[in-house]
């Protein structure tokens, strides 16, 4: 009994028209790793902020090492030891690496001058220790998704505490990273740390946590189970109370198709070299890379958000001067899902149903004189159904939702727009394995309908799932590209090859694609 | 193009066709939550007090002067919310709205033009200085403060350059006569203009893509970009709707007063930066931008309209009358605060 570090009983929290989470309970061992799971809207990060002191219960008690707990803020916490990586970023995008990692601690001497080559000193190594090879002088705002969410994590590690709440840190991460990560928290575990670990990717928690808790619309499904003995589809059925159903899509080929994107020997402002990629009409086109390889960077050269100085772009086999990124959506029918939800995806302030509309207005208000709610609601409530968007109405504020339920509408309202071209980037970031399964077949879907589909993702299952073909890159070049023949291990091996191969060879000159 | 066939096949119905309108918490709860409800409450409260106080109040004259000059402070309003919700601000509002009167009665005075076309060449004017102030701001990349403190005063010195600082009094009849005239002894027909301005900019925010795009840009630029909305060009339009909302306040002023004159927004336009913040910030009017309340608008401004009519009447000094409306501002802002914070541990909002 007594190695229980952390403990919660009859939990209650209840929102607008929700109830997050109600009577949870849940106790947390010494030198262990405790998986949180549940579906989108489950309540799990409502749990953890909870525990951070973000969020006050409406009931129940937390517990640590034995006494109860209350908490008065976020700072709270951190002094009693509760370190926190959320699910959202919470980095500050002008301030340097080392500044965000240490905010709290900078303030401790309002006097005392910074000792910034100190801070850089620290700092670095807690990177290095995940493997994030980054000057802890640059601003956040300066780094790709995955990396802020690494520097995220190293925060989280640098304030040594003793309870570590994980909510989804891996979302962003190639396996790569995420294996430099989990060797990590092995280390912090053997070190007596006690850790919760919330992610949607179940082999992630198989792989590395020891006890499950299971949340269900806010209800325990299971409370602090070992692992042992519980395999992915138990897990599954508590989580959705059915087991899982993963597509099993015949392999394809679409080159025979018309091209309907084509980059020839692209160079770009930001530093891509010689890429050549092409499209075609109903094919879905997957770009693997490890973080940093360029591949968003890519995509939102093709929007015209960044400049192609030699080589290129033709959509439907005509140049396409892309300017600027309203061009690329209404003039060419490119449409282009973030990875990052947050900033560039939704806009948080405003409704569900505004955010999904978003790409469907202009074309809706075409001809007809005004702009209806009704309108937008029959082109888009397909979408959210489908994706099973969770929220109490289409008015609730997109910044309400649970990230998952975000990620969802980020890409609902690409689907419904429209467009010819579509790339999307990351798409099922946090979203739970039941609803990514309608999400992929919607973008099958979506592609036996004609719609050509570039696939960034560093999900390789999901890559495997979807793509016809999958284009290899590596720090701002093609490296090669490979046909899916939906095999996991022969297509992990294959693109982990090229990926190796070209790391060996860094400087040469671009290998030739077969 | 029409994507929305398989997939919806199978959906079970999460979201029914009217589940827009069903919400969750009790509609009574919702409607205290809305600054209109504050805005409504607080105007009937001071309507009592001032009656109660001095009789004259609720006087046919002093009812229709109260919505007459509420009509102009309301367009002031409007005029600075269409910026605010890019979340930007135009300083320049009085300065455009007096350029705007000045070129109308110019038109009509110097060059005798119609009426009709002098005042659609006034409002052109306040359109064009309104657009002008959107293309430096996103040419430049500079906040609209900077932008429109400056053309605040290059509008005014030119106006007052070209004008001699003289007047146009040769007004047409028909522009004066909408100043002056009564229906039932009490509405001014500015005020149904105004409220005709004010049906027109619900409908644009509510039903036209360009209104929703215009919030979406002032919400979020870089979402609203991704999403394929000419960022820059909606902030131009933002500004040039403001600069015709301005005119029509100037040319309001014209017909109220018979004549147009370069003080009649005092020094460099600046007497109507005080009503152009209070009407929208009182309705509700997100300053960071991305959220617009024509009604609060409206509402805000008419208080603001009340409130100073209400003090004059009691023979309170004029610039107590500033001071008052200045910790309107503050009280209402607090106010609004409270009221949130209270139905927020209530579990309401
Ligand atoms: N600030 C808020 N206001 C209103 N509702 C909220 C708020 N925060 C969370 N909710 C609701 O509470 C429920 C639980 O959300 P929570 O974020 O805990 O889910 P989650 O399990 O973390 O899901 P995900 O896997 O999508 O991250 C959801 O229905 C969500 O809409
Ligand atoms: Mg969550």
């Amino acid at each position: 009994m007594s190695d229980v570090v952390f403990q919660t009983k009859g939990l209650c929290k209840r929102f607008p028209g929700v109830m997050a989470l109600d009577d949870v309970a849940m106790d947390l061992k010494k030198g262990s790793i405790h998986a949180l799971l549940g579906e989108n809207g489950a309540g799990k990060s409502t749990l953890i902020k909870i525990v951070t002191g973000i969020h006050k219960p409406d009931g129940g008690t937390l517990f640590l090492d034995g006494a109860p707990l209350v908490l008065h803020g976020p700072r709270d916490a951190i002094a009693k030891g509760i370190g926190v990586v959320h699910q959202e970023r919470n980095l500050i995008p002008r301030f340097s690496i080392s500044e965000n990692m240490f905010l709290e601690k900078l303030d401790s001497h309002p006097l005392k001058r910074i000792d910034y080559q100190e801070l850089h000193r620290q700092a670095r190594h807690w990177l290095e220790m995940l493997g994030l090879d980054a000057d802890p002088a640059i601003p956040v705002e300066k780094l790709s998704v995955a990396r802020m969410q690494l520097v995220e994590i190293a925060k989280a590690l640098a304030l040594k505490s003793h309870v570590l709440l994980l909510d989804e840190p891996t979302a962003s991460l190639t396996p790569h990273e995420t294996d430099n990560l989990f060797a990590v928290l092995n280390r912090l575990r053997d070190d007596g740390v006690s850790m919760i670990f919330v992610s949607h990717k179940l082999e992630e928690v198989q792989e590395i946590c020891d006890r499950v808790t299971v949340l269900r619309d806010g209800k325990n499904a299971c409370e602090s189970q070992p692992m042992e003995g519980l395999g992915r589809q138990d897990i599954v059925k508590l989580m959705i109370g059915r087991s899982e159903q993963i597509p099993n899509w015949q392999a394809r080929d679409r080159t025979g198709n018309p091209p309907v994107l084509e980059l020839k020997n692209i160079t770009t402002a930001i530093g891509h070299r010689a890429v050549d990629l092409s499209v075609h009409k109903g094919e879905i086109v997957g770009l693997y890379g490890l973080v940093g390889a360029g591949r968003t960077e890519l995509a939102k050269s093709i929007l015209g958000k960044y400049l192609v100085t030699a080589g290129e772009v033709l959509v439907d086999q005509h140049i396409a001067a892309i300017s600027n990124v309203a061009d690329a959506v209404g003039r060419y029918k490119i449409g282009y899902v973030s990875e990052d939800r947050k900033t560039e995806g939704l806009v948080l302030m405003h409704s569900v149903l505004e955010n999904v509309g978003m790409t469907v207005w202009q074309r809706l208000a075409k001809g007809v004189a005004f702009l209806t709610n009704r309108a937008i609601r029959t082109q888009t409530l397909p979408f959210i159904n489908k994706l099973e968007v969770k929220a109490p109405s289409l008015d609730q504020l997109v910044g309400n939702l649970s990230g998952g339920n975000q990620q969802k509408v980020s890409v609902a309202k690409w689907l419904a727009a429209g467009v010819k071209i579509l790339i999307v980037d990351e798409p099922s970031v946090g979203i739970d394995i039941k609803t990514k399964t309608y999400l992929h077949e919607l973008i099958r879907e979506l592609s036996d309908e004609g719609t050509a589909i570039l696939l960034i993702t560093s999900d390789m299952p999901e890559m495997i799932t979807l793509a016809d073909r999958i284009v290899v890159m590596n720090d701002y070049r093609v490296m090669g590209e490979l046909a899916n023949c939906r095999e996991y291990s022969a297509m992990s091996q294959g693109i982990m090859n090229l990926i190796h191969e070209a790391v060996e060879v860094d400087m040469s000159p671009v290998q030739a694609t077969p | 193009m029409n994507n929305t066939t398989k997939a919806a096949d199978r959906t079970a119905d999460a979201f029914g066709p009217d589940v827009q309108e069903t919400s969750s918490q009790h509609p009574a709860m919702r409607l205290l939550l809305t600054n209109e409800f504050g805005l409504i409450a607080l105007i009937l409260v001071f309507a009592v007090l001032f009656t109660l106080l001095n009789p004259g109040f609720v006087s046919k004259f002093s009812l229709f002067a109260m919505g007459r000059t509420a009509a102009v402070n309301i367009m002031i309003g409007f005029s600075m919310m269409v910026v605010i919700i890019t979340g930007g601000l135009n300083l320049s509002v009085g300065s455009i709205g007096v350029c705007a009167a000045m070129a109308a009665g110019w038109l009509m005075q110097s060059l005798g033009l119609p009426w009709y076309l002098s005042l659609v060449g006034g409002l052109g004017v306040g359109g064009a200085l309104g657009a002008l102030n959107g293309i430096v701001i996103v040419r430049s990349g500079l906040h609209s403060f900077i932008i429109t403190l400056a053309s605040m005063s290059i509008f005014f010195g030119v106006m007052i350059f070209l004008t001699h600082a003289g007047s146009f009094r040769e007004i047409a009849p028909e522009v004066v006569a909408p100043g002056r005239m009564k229906f039932f002894g009490v509405i001014s027909p500015l005020l149904l203009i105004t409220f005709v301005v004010a049906g027109l900019l619900s409908v644009l925010f509510r039903f036209t893509a360009t209104g929703r795009q215009m919030l979406a840009v002032g919400a979020s630029p870089q979402a609203a970009e991704l999403s394929g909305i000419r960022v820059q060009r909606m902030t131009v339009w933002c500004h040039a709707l403001s600069g015709v909302l301005a005119g029509v306040a100037g040319l309001m002023l014209v017909s109220r007063t018979g004549a147009a004159i370069p003080s009649m927004a005092g020094q460099l336009g600046q007497d109507w930066l005080l009503p152009a913040f209070l009407g929208p910030v009182l309705g509700g009017t997100l300053l960071t931008g991305g959220r617009a309340s024509v009604l609060g608008t409206l509402l805000g401004a008419f208080l603001v309209t009340m409130l100073t009519t209400g003090l004059l009447l009691l023979q309170i000094a004029a610039f107590w009358v500033q001071t008052y409306l200045g910790l309107l501002l503050l009280v209402a802002v607090l106010m609004d605060l409270l009221r949130r914070s209270y139905l927020a541990r209530k579990k309401l909002v």
